[in-house]
This record gives structure tokens, sequence and C-alpha cells, in this order.
């Protein structure tokens, strides 16, 4: 009997905390999903079913929203996944400076998205940015050009920021993958007269599939929440809002919690859906022999 | 044994682990600093017990505020040993008091017994009635004219203690060298003026306005209205069409033809562009009052000696109009020590405490008399220009300001924001805003 209690008194402090800390703030957010819950009207909150989420799916501005969040999303993924690959390869090689390097590539991941969102907004500062300057300063441009102003060009440096940041955590990954994979392997591929690029394409990339199934569910999670560098690049404007910004709003500062609530789960759902897809299709267990 | 030992420690871990994590959720909600301040030696009554002052359990506050607002420790202990009310501050960035208030009203908490009050939290604070109502006499009110910008219905909710309202600053060299000695009193003029400035290569950029989607552009906007073309709403609070599609027009018409407002500022923080006159690189701006304490201060201006204040200008027809943007403090519905948080709140806006606060921060005094003793005593330059702007206060919003402030002035700020980026004309960002109101209004 002692022996079969013993497992779960270990696991009660855990299970605990996750449903106090997890599961009952998601339940409890659903509920105030359903609800008409405006703090600045306490005596009108009552059960409206899913009224919030067609209000939500009816309003223009969440389509916005989501069309900006959907433009970072797949900016940063590509980018992150495309550039952490190539990094990840240049680290791969064995030099003298290549623990100095690994340093140096940690760098954007260690930094606080606020305090990354604060520094490039220096760069790109419609008077006195970094950017600007050396464009005047070699005559491709005449005038300082308003980066954090036009949508699309605010949306893609949003992106460039935050690829920027999930670089080092996606090539240290890629990094371990691929120092993982026997050499034996890419013995018989040479012996076999396989060259670079088909070795990397039919033995290199498949073998990466499963880290790179992580480090795609990781980086899309983090495009779709990103928020710190968004409001430190151009604030709360409608400009550049996405679905985390709007949510935010609605929530805090329109003191709406029913409609945010709404608009979160709406946020969650999507990043499931998203992180399935990839444990489906590009999560794979891989055999080396 | 050795198995029965391992089970007992892993079990006294997990234990731990999970008391530790309980413990760390609960305890006092302090952030960044913490002041506690006791009053006399231990044993002595405070000379609140011996007049019969607070009880033990009213003796003890929290007061959260941000940081611009901390009175020095020797403050608190000064009203510690007058009252025997201990305070600790709770000292959390302007932005996120808002959002704790609101958090913690939800579970019918209060996060301190006294807490700031932004001028624009009224309406949301006011109509979720998050905050115990103050009583105050009528020379009081009369003496404290901002005092109005926190009254909600009936009831005043906070005491303002840092005054703010919109007032012009102009560069007397740059208006000189077109021949002017003194700035124009109406709108007109002074955009001709600036044209001229613009015109003689003095400034690139004379007119210092925030374009970009924050708070900033709808105060501006709200202060264009009314002191150029009028009210800003109607008294059914509706959104007045000709005053607002005319100041909608003028300043798109001021970015885009004559250029006398910097491209940047549509993306620049309200700070980065009020600075631009005390940098030199902007003519006339209206901005807050604290800068009367900065544009002749060497340590914020490199353009000392050139920057004066004035009225903001009219239209000919009204002299100046100005709206008030104070801060204030007042008591949580929630708190269990109303009575010594009204003695703090009391303390804090007092005429001395507001003349010691300007000393020491630079905190503009709300009390008619603070700002007119520090003005006779010289402490306080241009002051009287202050003064005579304040007289000229008006709300804007029939009715106070309302619960939904926060949400039209995000609609404001961004429908400005594109007015200027090109995405919107000025009548598109004048149905956007009206249409806005009209549906917050319902």
């Amino acid at each position: 009997m002692k022996r079969k209690l013993t497992p779960y008194i270990m696991l009660a402090p855990g299970t605990i905390l996750m449903l106090v800390l997890v599961f009952y703030p998601i339940l409890r957010t659903f509920l105030y999903s359903l609800q008409r819950m405006k703090l600045t009207e306490p005596g009108n909150t009552k059960f409206i079913g899913l009224q919030n989420y067609i209000m939500i799916f009816k309003d223009p501005d969440f389509w916005y929203a989501l069309s900006n969040s959907a433009v970072i999303l797949v900016s940063v993924v590509l980018f992150t996944a495309v550039v952490g690959m190539l990094i990840a390869l240049l680290l791969n090689v064995d030099t003298k400076i290549k623990g100095v390097l690994m340093a140096v590539a940690i760098i954007p991941w260690s930094l606080p998205p606020i305090v990354n969102g604060v520094m490039w907004r220096w760069i790109f500062h419609p008077s006195y940015g970094l950017m600007n300057r050396v464009l005047i300063n070699l005559y491709v441009i005449s005038e300082p050009v308003q980066w954090l102003s036009e949508r699309w060009s605010v949306i893609l440096i949003v992106a460039l920021v935050v690829a920027w940041r999930c670089i080092p955590f996606c090539s240290i990954v890629i990094l371990s993958a691929m120092q993982s994979i026997p050499t034996q392997v890419y013995e018989s591929a040479c012996i076999d007269g396989s060259n670079n690029f088909q070795t990397f394409k039919r033995i290199t990339l498949p073998l990466l599939m499963p880290s790179l199934g992580i480090v795609l569910t990781s980086t899309s999670i983090t495009a779709i929440n990103v928020f710190d560098e968004i409001v430190s690049l151009s604030g709360y404007g409608d400009v550049s809002k996405t679905l985390m910004l709007q949510a935010y709003l609605k929530t805090f500062s329109f003191l709406d919690y029913g409609l945010g609530s709404a608009m979160t789960y709406i946020i969650m759902v999507v990043a499931g859906v998203l992180g399935l897809i990839y444990i489906r299709n590009v999560y794979k267990e891989v055999d080396y022999i | 044994m050795r198995k029965m030992t391992r089970r007992v420690v892993s079990l006294c871990c997990c234990i731990a682990m999970a008391a530790s994590v309980t413990a760390c959720g609960g305890g006092t909600k302090t952030e960044q600093t913490q002041q506690d301040t006791t009053a006399g030696k231990q044993g002595e009554k405070t000379d609140a017990e011996k007049t019969g002052g607070p009880s033990v359990e009213d003796g003890e506050i929290t007061v959260m505020v941000p940081p611009w607002a901390e009175p020095s420790q020797e403050l608190l202990n000064s009203f510690t040993a007058d009252t025997g009310i201990k305070v600790t501050m709770n000292i959390v960035g302007w932005d996120d008091i808002r959002n704790k208030v609101s958090i913690a009203a939800v579970g019918k908490k209060a996060p301190a017994d006294v807490i700031e009050v932004d001028w624009s939290w009224v309406g949301e604070f006011g109509a979720a009635d998050w905050f115990e109502p103050i009583n105050l006499t009528e020379d009081e009110k009369a003496d404290m004219p901002t005092v109005s910008s926190f009254q909600y219905g009936d009831n005043i909710i906070a005491l303002p203690y840092a005054n703010d309202f919109r007032l012009g600053y102009f560069n007397q060299e740059h208006f000189k060298k077109i021949g002017m000695d003194q700035a124009p009193e109406n709108w007109d003029d002074m955009i001709k003026a600036c044209k001229k400035i613009k015109a003689d290569g003095i400034c690139e950029y004379p007119l210092s306005f925030t374009l970009s989607a924050t708070e900033a552009a709808t105060t501006s906007l709200i202060w264009m209205t009314m002191s150029r073309y009028g009210d800003f709403f109607n008294s059914d609070f509706s959104v007045n069409k000709d005053n607002v599609i005319a100041s909608l027009t003028s300043i798109d018409k001021i970015v885009k033809e004559d250029k006398l407002i910097d491209p940047a500022s549509q993306n620049m923080k309200d700070v980065e562009v009020y600075e631009k006159i005390t940098t030199g690189a902007a003519s006339f701006m209206v901005g807050p009052t604290y800068f009367i304490g900065r544009i002749n201060n060497p340590e914020y201006s490199s353009v000392v000696g050139q920057l004066s204040p004035l009225l903001i200008p009219g239209n000919g027809t009204t002299k100046t109009a100005t709206f008030a943007l104070p801060e204030g403090i007042g008591i949580s519905k929630y708190s269990e020590n109303k009575g010594a948080a009204l003695k703090f709140v009391q303390w804090y806006t007092s005429p001395d405490i507001q003349v010691q606060l300007y000393k020491d921060q630079g905190s503009i005094p709300t009390r008619t008399e603070a700002l007119q003793e520090l003005i006779d005593d010289g402490i306080m330059v241009d002051g009287q220009v202050m003064v005579d702007q304040s007289q000229y206060i008006v709300s804007p919003f029939p009715g106070g300001i309302p619960s939904w402030y926060a949400e039209m002035s995000n609609t404001i700020y961004n429908s400005v924001n594109q007015m200027v980026t090109g995405s919107l004309t000025p009548e598109q960002a004048y149905e956007k805003i009206s249409a806005k109101v009209n549906e917050l209004n319902q």
C-alpha cells in the first residue's frame, strides 16, 4: 500500500501547483470570456455566452491585428529557421574562436525583450536613429525615413527584432542536434559519393527535424506573443497592433475583462493549433542506424 | 533503512518546496522601495495619542505613488511625528498603478490605502466606485481649482497634488530674429510667425507638437480645439463637428503644407517632442507646466535664457484656453485604514507641504496659496504666467471625465496619427472619433 501511495505523494505538490497556477486560471479566464464584464460597470456583469467571441470575429480591428500577427509569425519563423541553421552550420566548424563565437551568438537571446525593443528603437528612430544616419551619409536617402510610422515597415522591423532574439536559441538547439549525429553516417555518405549539398539535404536535414520542430514551435509561440518589442518600437498605436496588443488593450486599458479574456483564449487556441501542427508533421523520432 | 531514509528526505524536500512556494505567493505587496517610519521613541506617547488621534488599528497605512510623488524621508518622519501614523511607501511605475488598482479591485482588495489617481482615470475609477469620497469646504475648493478634475458626479474622489495644465513656451531669440519682441497672442499670427522663422532658416521645424499614437496627441487635439476654435464636445457629449474638423484640418495643413512640425513627431514620445524646445530645435510649443522649472535650467536646457512661458494663443475672440491634467491621491474604498489615509491625503495636499514638495522635487502646487507663496518668495520664476493661465482652465468634458475615456483617447490619438501619416483625411479622422464617442456614450 505504501509503495502505491508514495509516487502520488511525490507528485502531489507539483500537481497542486499546476492545478492552482495553470489550470484554474485557464478555466477562470474562459468563464470571464463568457460574461459581459467591464470593471467600470460592476453592477452590469452577466452571462452572455459566446457573444464576446462573436463580437471579436465581427470586429475589423481583430482581422487587422490577426493579419499583422500572421505576417510577423511567418517572417519570424522563416528568418529564424534559415539564419539559425546557417549560424549552427558556422558554429559547427571547429575553430579556435568557436567558444567566443558561441558566446557572442547568445547575446541577443540574453537581453530582456523590452531592452531589445528599446535598443532597436534607437536604431530606427525617425530623427536621430543609426539607420537614417548611415543611409544619409551613404547618400542613399536625403531625408530621414519614418521607419516606425508605416504599417508594413514597422511590422517587418518587429519581425526582424523578434527573429534577432530567437536566432540564438534556434542555432544552439540545431547545433546540439548536429553534433549528436554520428560521424559514421557522414562517412558512409562520403564513401557513397554524396556531395555537400546532398549530404545536407538527405542526411543532416532529416535528422534535424525533431529539433527543428521544437525550434519552430517555440519561435511561433514567441512570434504570436510578441508584445514588449512592439510597445517599445511603436507604442500602442493601431498601425502595428497585433493580437496580443489588442488583448492587452481590451483587458487592461479599456477594462473590458470579458472581451479581453475571449481574445486571450483565441490567441491560446491559435498557438495551440500551430504547436499541434508542428508536433505532428515536423517532430518525428529519428533513428541514426 | 536506507530506503526509508531516502523516502523521508524526499518527502521533506517536496513539502519544503510546496511550503516555500506558498510563502512566496503571500506576504505584503511591496514594490521597488519600502520605507517604514516610526514616531518618536518607544514607550512614549505621540502627540496624536495624547490628543486622542487615530487608534492603533488605524495607525498604519500604505501609499502607492509613482517615483516623482515620493516625499522625502524627513517629510514622512514629520507626518508620523505629528499624527502617530506609520507610512509605508509603495513606489510603482505610473503605467502600472492603474492596472494594479483594477486587478485588485476585481478581488475587492486595496493595493494600498492611498493611491495615485491621474485625471484621466477619474471617470473609470468613479464609475467603478473604487475610491472613497473626500469632503472639502468651499474655501478649500476655491484654493484648489484643479480639484474639479477629480470630481465624479457629486463626489470628489481624490485631491490633486501636482498641478499640470498646458502652457505655451517660446524661444525669444527666434522671434526676435524675425522682428518680434513678444510672441503672438493668437494662433493665426503664431502660424505666420513660425512660417517666417522657417523661411528665414532660423529653425527648420518651429512648432513642437505631438503627433504619435500616444495620449499626448489626444490632449494636444483637445487644447488646440479649445484655444483656437471652441468646445471639443457639445453639451450632450457628442463631438463638435465644426470645431474638431477645423482643428484637424489645421493640424494636417501645418504638417503637410506648411511643414512646420517635424515629421519625426509622428513616432516620438511626448517627452521627446517637448524637449525639442529646450534643445533649440523648436521655436514654440504648448507643453506641461513643469517645463517652467526646466526651460532655463542648465541641467535640462541648452538654450538657457532664450525661453519664456506665455499664455496659449487664442483666436482673437477667445484670449486663451487650457485644461487641467493634474495628478491626485485618493483613498481606496477597500482600505481598512480610511481615517489614517484621509489624514495623509490632507497633509500631503496642504499648502506647506506643497511648497516643500516643489522645493524638493519640482512638483507644481495645486493650491493657489502655495503657488503664490513660491512666486512671491522668488522661488518659482515666471510663475505669474502660470497663475494667469490657470484662470482659463476649463474642463472640455461636459459632466466630468467619462468612464470610457481610455477607449475614446485610443481612437482620438490613432485617428490623429493616421491622419498625419496620410491614411485618413481630416474628415475621416473626425468621423472615426465621432462614431467612437457616440458608441461609447450610448
